[in-house]
């Protein structure tokens, strides 16, 4: 299978993205999760103001026959959530880099365990 | 048959049978099948190690079905055959014929869940049928279908409460009316949860706000009311006290059944949460309290319900289909995190049930449901013109039942009981009476052995 | 090949198949003329309202799209969809039976020796001490297992420290579930190469905060444990109790016994084992037996027989109650029905032909099976197919397909139970479906089912936006 990884984000061995802006960071599921969990058609989110650390379960993405946790990438405040995937969460399998992203959080540590497209392309 | 020492073939003959006469293989399908896995005895197929093998007997005797049949329908004939007017939270009305004869279909009775939901269409409707059933009895927009009986629904709606809540607390509040079984089912639901079950006082059978306010605070995770109450009284302040437990962001779960459920207020307007229940007062006879969990929620608790949930969708055709929905929440997928560890649950009472309300009809229903609360009242004022007895004994609304004060329960109830009439012991100097479509025609009978055996 | 066919009724109103009721004849009743206080009643009622002949024909036509055992094979793993002998209805059905659980002892001797009996049949089919019918189904019984181990750790002062239950990868979903519902957390246990218990893994695992580990024999890929003396070894030594999920004891009856195996308590699922019939999801019955130091930990009450009389009594050390009374009682009375007609000789007679069938639709099968021997029921993989697809295809020639993608350690995963209930003809004809379905285009598996009058559901949608009730689908 081809899934896409683009370049200019970073990954999580869980199979998250991170997109460093400039105070946040934008995270999301990869493709290739969204590929492997088959149709999403459920999404728990957190609140705006939690608290999350690094590898935390932060949120849960559901198929029809599948859960998975989503781990924080890094550690942070949550600042926004995207609430159009709660309404459709086809959003996830659709665009899962784009409308599909989940949270941004202001980080509160480290980026430097984050891999690098080429390295999350080696583990799937 | 070479080497086979173990296979048994069938006997045509109960005489002979010595196998299992619900398997069909012949000899020679015994003999060609062995051929074709390549062994030549049945023993081989067992990797069982020597150490825990099993070489004796049961020493259960086989028998034909006529003689099963006999011995177990002279066993059941020790059972007495009272006229009961026995309810206390296990009721039974009178099921249509109707009921048997559709349930008993086999491609019902014999069917498994419907994890192939293109060939279950049928029983998938009735489920669905069920479902809606109970959302326009409760007022609630969720229904599963079904938990076990009352008492795992309301330990189910326990944990539902604790899942839901955002802020902590450890207290669960139960009338002191509940029967003890069902509290012990809860104290058992909770308890993993490190959740703690305290009851409530009532002023002559029913809870009134200030008893309420008095016991509750913002650790109250979930207060649990029945009306009718395993008392046969009427709860007559359902509205101010969801209005308190809602202050106190605790859960509202009301034990009721769909009977009474036809004339009383529908529990959503009333400010209820989770509805449970034994929704076995239709479709089942008396069953020794085999029932059928009744769970309904709000539509805010859809991902948390636990149970099976039927929904409608549609197949590759584009016509209305019927499926299982939400799986994600059972213990099949979510495992340890699941909503219940619920599997088998009690579909097929559920069917009959939804066939009894159907056959009843909304017209059925309500008038049933009236005739209950009638004859309650009726026959307690029956009862209170024999002297030596006092009834009912609360000053309160009835449904199906009333107690009775009397000199010497024990004795009365032998003494009825010798007639031929079950009716309920509650304490020394109280009996219980449920009253129904299924003993009506006994009522004057059972008066008339009270005003013998009191006298 | 003989297909299964439903009956479609098409008519304008009801987009085809037979419509709800609600959209037959909807009623609207007003609650009046009552004595209650307004506050207290309802002011109406909005339900179907039918006569008894529309009513029947609804529920037959709903049953003709409906398949069952009698409909043809149903080799569900794990499942156990064996024959329901007919006549342990017409028993459950006596009027003798129809008892209320409040009736006095002395006046429902029949049912509390029936219960009583059957505490006795299914200790012995067990090799345990002392047996619960109470759990209303077989999770239920995990429950109360669990909950009895809980109170036998707490008993010897270990409750706090025992916290943990070990629950292997590959086991039911309800064992985690059940657990957990206990408040214990689950130390999850992986398998080794061969399908089996790690023993290494499970020394690891295996300590002072071990409650129990639940087991299931044959497991879920149909192999036997053999290594469970050493398993129970590890297991007791650590402190722990052995746990028997009986949900595959139907392989082994009259041949290995939980108890002989060093499990001091296990659940048994009479739907599965004796042939009660599941009803569409259920009722069914989750009996828990013992082992001796277990017995006084029983749920409340117990039936014991004193010169020839029966009683209720509450164990010494009781759990309390898992269920409102005492469990579902026509099921269990259909158990003992069951039981009775096959005796020990045909219950052991049973499990062979169930093993046998099993071996021998495997054997003319040809799809990778990666673990073997299997007992009553084998793990196939659907190879490159999606196994949900072989699934649906199988429905079009006439078959309900095997349980899919699970276990997990066998990739699309086709776990199939075909029990002793089939006769050679509807195991090749089973095998026949397997092979077409195999040799079929993908396509074909991606369609399907086409034979049958619903088509693939959508789950999806049912599942993004719920419907669950004709007011839902009303509104929306």
């Amino acid at each position: 299978m081809n899934f896409q990884i683009p370049d200019e984000l970073q990954y999580a061995a869980s199979h998250e993205w991170v997109d460093r802006r400039d105070e946040v960071v934008r995270i999301g599921i990869t493709d290739f999760a969204q590929d492997e969990l088959g149709d999403i058609v459920f999404v728990e989110l957190p609140a705006e103001g939690d608290t999350v650390d690094r590898d935390e379960a932060f949120g849960l993405v559901e198929s029809i026959k599948a859960i998975s946790d989503v781990y924080a990438p890094v550690a942070g405040t949550v600042v926004e959530i995207n609430t159009a995937v709660r309404e459709q969460p086809e959003l996830i399998n659709e665009h899962p880099f784009e409308d599909g992203w989940l949270i941004e959080l202001e980080p509160t540590g480290e980026f430097d365990h984050l891999l690098e497209p080429a390295e999350y392309r080696a583990q799937l | 048959m070479n080497g086979n020492t173990t296979l048994t073939t069938r006997e045509t003959t109960d005489e002979k049978q010595t196998g299992t006469p619900f398997a069909p293989q012949t000899d020679e399908d015994v003999a060609a099948m062995l051929e074709a896995i390549g062994v030549s005895d049945v023993d081989e197929l067992f990797d069982i190690p020597d150490a825990v093998r099993f070489d004796e007997s049961f020493d259960i005797d086989a028998g034909s079905e006529q003689t099963v049949v006999r011995e177990l329908t002279e066993t059941l004939e020790r059972n007495d055959a009272p006229i009961e007017f026995l309810g206390r939270g296990h009721y039974a009305h009178h099921v249509p014929s109707l009921v048997d004869h559709i349930s008993l279909r086999s491609e019902f009775i014999t069917s498994y869940t419907q994890y192939q939901p293109e060939i279950t269409q049928g029983f998938l409707q009735v489920l669905f049928e069920y479902q809606s059933l109970l959302v326009e009895l409760t007022g609630l927009e969720i229904a599963n279908c079904s938990m076990y009986d009352a008492a795992t629904a309301l330990g189910e709606a326990a944990t539902l409460a604790d899942r839901v809540r955002e802020t902590t607390g450890d207290r669960i509040l139960v009338p002191d009316y509940i029967r003890a079984e069902r509290r012990d089912v809860l104290e058992n639901y909770v308890a993993g949860a490190d959740l703690v079950v305290e009851e409530l006082p009532a002023d002559d059978g029913v809870t009134t706000p200030e008893i309420l306010e008095e016991a509750i605070d913002d650790d109250v995770v979930m207060t649990y009311l029945e009306s009718p109450t395993t008392d046969g009284v009427l709860e007559e302040h359902l509205e101010e006290i969801g209005e308190i437990v809602s202050a106190h962001d605790g859960m509202f779960c009301l034990g009721t059944d769909p009977v009474a459920l036809a004339l009383l207020r529908s529990p959503a307007d009333v400010g209820v949460d989770v509805v449970v229940g034994d929704a076995s007062v239709l479709g089942m006879g008396p069953s020794y309290g085999m029932g059928l969990g009744l769970f309904a929620c709000r539509e805010a608790y859809l991902r948390q319900v636990p149970g099976r949930l039927v929904g409608a969708s549609r197949d590759d055709d584009g016509n209305r289909a019927f499926t299982l929905t939400l799986q994600t929440r059972e213990q099949h997928i979510r495992r340890e995190r699941a909503t219940s560890n619920i599997c088998t649950n009690q579909a097929w009472v559920a069917l009959r049930a939804a066939i009894h309300a159907a056959s009843l009809g909304p017209s059925g229903l309500v008038s049933l449901a009236k005739r209950c609360h009638r004859l309650a009242e009726q026959t307690a004022s029956r009862l209170e013109e024999i002297e030596g007895v006092s009834a009912p004994v609360r000053d309160r609304h009835h449904f199906r039942e009333f107690r009775a004060r009397v000199d010497d329960a024990n004795a009365v109830a032998t003494a009825i009981e010798a007639n031929g009439f079950a009716i309920h012991v509650v304490d020394e100097e109280t009996v219980q009476i449920c009253v129904s479509d299924r003993n009506e025609h006994r009522i004057d009978e059972l008066v008339d052995a009270f005003t013998e055996v009191v006298n | 090949m003989q297909r299964h066919t439903q009956a479609i009724w098409n008519d304008d109103d009801s987009e085809g198949y037979e419509p709800l009721l609600s959209e037959r004849n909807l009623e609207t009743v007003e609650v009046d003329d009552t004595d209650l206080p307004d506050h207290l009643t309802r002011d109406s009622l909005k339900l179907p309202e039918l006569s008894e002949p529309e009513l029947a024909r609804h529920y037959t036509r709903l049953s003709q799209m409906n398949y069952g055992i009698d409909s043809g094979p149903y080799p569900l793993g794990s499942c156990t969809m064996k024959y329901n002998p007919k006549f342990t209805e017409d028993i459950a059905s006596l009027p003798s039976a129809a008892v209320h659980p409040d009736r006095d002892e002395a006046s429902v001797q029949g049912t509390l020796q029936i219960y009583h009996e059957l505490q006795d049949y299914l200790a012995r089919i067990g090799g345990m001490d002392a047996v619960t019918l109470q759990p209303p189904a077989g999770a239920a019984g995990e429950f109360a297992g669990i909950l009895i181990a809980q109170a036998y750790h707490e008993d010897n002062g270990e409750g706090e420290q025992r916290s943990e239950v070990i629950v292997p990868t590959s086991a039911h979903g309800t064992n985690f579930a059940s657990a957990a519902l206990a408040g214990y957390d689950v130390v999850e246990l992986p398998e080794d190469d061969d399908g089996r218990v790690d023993l290494e893994a499970l020394s690891a695992a295996a300590g002072d905060s071990t409650a129990a580990l639940m087991l299931t024999n044959p497991n879920t890929l149909g192999l036997f444990e053999r290594n469970i003396e050493e398993i129970a070894t590890i297991v007791h030594d650590a402190g722990g109790l052995m746990y028997y999920d009986g949900a595959n004891l139907n392989a082994l009856l009259g041949r290995a016994r939980p108890g002989d195996m060093g499990f001091d308590i296990m659940h048994y699922n009479v739907h599965k084992t004796f042939a009660t019939p599941h009803g569409g999801g259920g009722p069914g019955a989750g009996p828990v037996g013992v082992s001796e130091q277990l017995e006084s930990f029983l749920p409340n009450p117990q039936v014991r027989e004193r010169d020839g009389e029966y009683e209720l009594f509450e164990p010494e050390r009781s759990i309390g109650k898992v269920h409102g009374a005492m469990g579902n009682w026509l099921v269990l009375l259909k158990a003992h029905a069951y039981i009775s007609r096959l005796g020990g000789d045909g219950l052991r007679d049973a499990s062979a032909k169930a093993v046998l069938n099993a071996n021998y639709l495997a054997s003319q099968i040809d799809l990778k099976i990666p673990f073997e021997p299997f007992h009553h029921e084998f793990v196939a993989s659907a190879g490159d197919r999606d196994a949900a697809d072989f699934a649906k295809r199988m429905l079009d020639y006439g078959v309900h397909p095997p349980t899919t993608k699970w276990p997990e350690n066998v990739p699309e995963a086709l776990m199939t139970e075909p029990t002793e209930a089939e006769s050679k003809t509807s195991l090749d004809q089973l095998a026949e479906a397997f092979g077409a379905v195999a040799a079929d285009e993908p396509s074909a598996l991606e369609d399907a089912p086409k034979a049958t009058s619903a088509k693939r559901i959508d789950q999806t949608s049912a599942a993004r936006e719920p419907q669950l009730s004709w007011h839902q689908l009303e509104s929306r």
